[in-house]
């Protein structure tokens, strides 16, 4: 926000009401991806169960952050810093609410899979969503402190994420190919992998948003973009 | 008229300074008006906004205390310039005013006035054409064709702006210059007369000065932004309202000013 307050209190407290919305409701994303990832990781069914849980509490978020915004618009028109503002919000908040969805998805298969997942498959996925985490981190301080350049890094670094997610993949489908058994925890995995990268292209769109937030241009070029995904049929 | 894309420069101000006797009201402004497109002045009371739209017609004038210094150059021609015609001027850029300000006269007289004055009719019929048409241009005509010979006065107000509207295109101006037109206008009457300024920017160059951010972001597609004498940015009307360069542009367009 700008330094300067508005003339009219009652705009001013809204738009910071809107801004301190999607930050709880970053929050809040942040702590279901994490109980999430933990939970498959440590094989804890209640991080899952409450994952699970508190995904209506994100809902919620993104249903109040698009009544804030649908008001401001109507009854504001604001302009230039506080358009943004106020488009970003609509837009952050969108996005937000996958990554709980997905965080959910991922807890719920959780609760499907096998008590002992081998130690290289596990490895493998915490090498992927640790990365994501720290995009997630990094983009909701960007937002926090307005930060383009911060913005910029979480754009260019999705690539890391590509190619840590085939990685992830191969490991998954080799887990796959060893025993017909594995067929069901394998599946489960290679969605959790994806909803993992899903993550990471959501954290990508709010960067784009933070950076349009902040400049008023929008991050122009190809996404970066890792290796080719690796599909099944390969040797 | 569009060269290669780019809009041509129909009003040209350099470097100009106005002083109310020892008050500067306007400092070095320099500003290229695009013809065909609507130019939106914006920026608090006693900016100077207006004073600047006066100098375009030399409205300053007649104001005694007033002098206008550096150029203004319209069709390659100075204005400020001591052989400049103010009455030939003032054919070529018409104004409209805050308060509609109909003569008190005919609804018909109103509009003849300024035809009959430069001459532009040779028979009453060609001056009927004028009448119908300028009051056709101004959106006018058929609300009022059958009373053409009843006061103008008796219109309602936003009647009453439009006539004025007509009034100013009858001598088929190239330029017309309004300050604040729709400030005394309900809702529907301004939605009308914005409705106008986007059909007549096909013929006339409009530049208008405005209370109204909104109506400024309406209408317009250039906006100058002007804070205590000085022109502080203009640009592009989408620009300026999305993402302004100056903070001083960005805090007077969203409410953050003084």
């Amino acid at each position: 926000m700008s330094e300067a307050p508005h003339t009219v209190k009652s705009y001013e407290e809204e738009l910071k009401n809107l801004n301190s919305n999607i930050i709880k409701m970053g929050g809040f994303c942040e702590e279901a991806l994490g109980k999430a990832i933990q939970a498959i990781t440590t094989r804890n069914s209640d991080h899952a169960e409450s994952v699970i849980k508190d995904d209506e509490k994100i809902d919620k978020f993104e249903t109040l952050i698009e009544q804030q915004v649908v008001n401001l618009i109507a009854l504001r028109q604001p302009m230039a810093i506080d358009l943004r503002e106020t488009v970003t919000a609509l837009k952050i908040s969108s996005d937000l609410e996958r990554i709980g969805d997905l965080a959910k998805n991922i807890s719920k298969r959780t609760l499907l899979l096998n008590e002992n997942l081998p130690k290289n498959l596990v490895d493998a996925l915490v090498r992927v969503s640790s990365n994501v985490q720290k995009q997630l981190k990094s983009i909701l301080d960007a937002y926090l402190d307005r930060s383009s350049s911060m913005a910029m890094n979480v754009w260019e670094s999705d690539e890391k994420i590509d190619d840590l997610t085939n990685l992830c993949m191969q490991e998954v489908i080799k887990y796959l190919k060893e025993n017909e058994k594995n067929l069901d925890d394998g599946t489960h995995l290679l969605f959790v992998t994806k909803n993992i990268e899903r993550i990471g292209d959501h954290t990508t769109n709010v960067a784009e948003q933070v950076y349009y937030l902040v400049t008023g241009e929008y991050l122009e070029g190809d996404r970066p973009k890792g290796t080719e995904p690796i599909v099944t049929g390969e040797k | 008229m569009r060269k290669n894309g780019v809009n041509m420069i129909k009003i040209s101000a350099k470097n100009v300074d106005v002083f109310y006797g020892k008050k500067q009201a306007l400092f070095n402004i320099n500003l290229d008006i695009e013809e065909n497109q609507v130019t939106a002045l914006i920026g608090p009371s006693g900016c100077g906004k207006s004073t600047f739209l006066r100098c375009l017609n030399r409205m300053n004038d007649v104001i005694d205390i007033c002098k206008v210094q550096g150029e203004i150059v319209i069709n390659d021609f100075n204005i400020n310039d001591k052989g400049c015609d103010v009455v030939r001027l003032r054919e070529k850029i018409g104004m409209v005013f805050q308060k509609p300000n109909p003569f008190p006269k005919t609804l018909y007289e109103n509009i003849s006035y300024g035809p009959t004055i430069h001459g532009m009719a040779q028979s009453k019929q060609e001056m009927d054409e004028i009448v119908e048409t300028s009051l056709k241009k101004a959106a006018l005509w058929e609300e009022v064709k059958d009373r053409l010979h009843e006061p103008g006065t008796g219109l309602s107000g936003g009647q009453q702006q439009r006539l004025c509207i007509a009034r100013a295109i009858s001598v088929q101006p190239e330029v017309i210059l309004m300050d604040e037109p729709c400030s005394a206008l309900d809702p529907i009457a301004t939605a009308q007369i914005e409705e106008l300024i986007d059909e007549l920017k096909k013929e006339h160059t409009i530049i208008i000065v405005t209370h109204s951010m909104a109506q400024a972001a309406r209408v317009s597609q250039r906006t100058g932004f002007f804070h205590l004498g000085e022109l502080i940015e203009h640009g592009s009307t989408d620009k300026i309202f999305k993402n302004p360069d100056n903070t001083k542009t960005q805090d007077y367009i969203t409410g953050r000013f003084g």
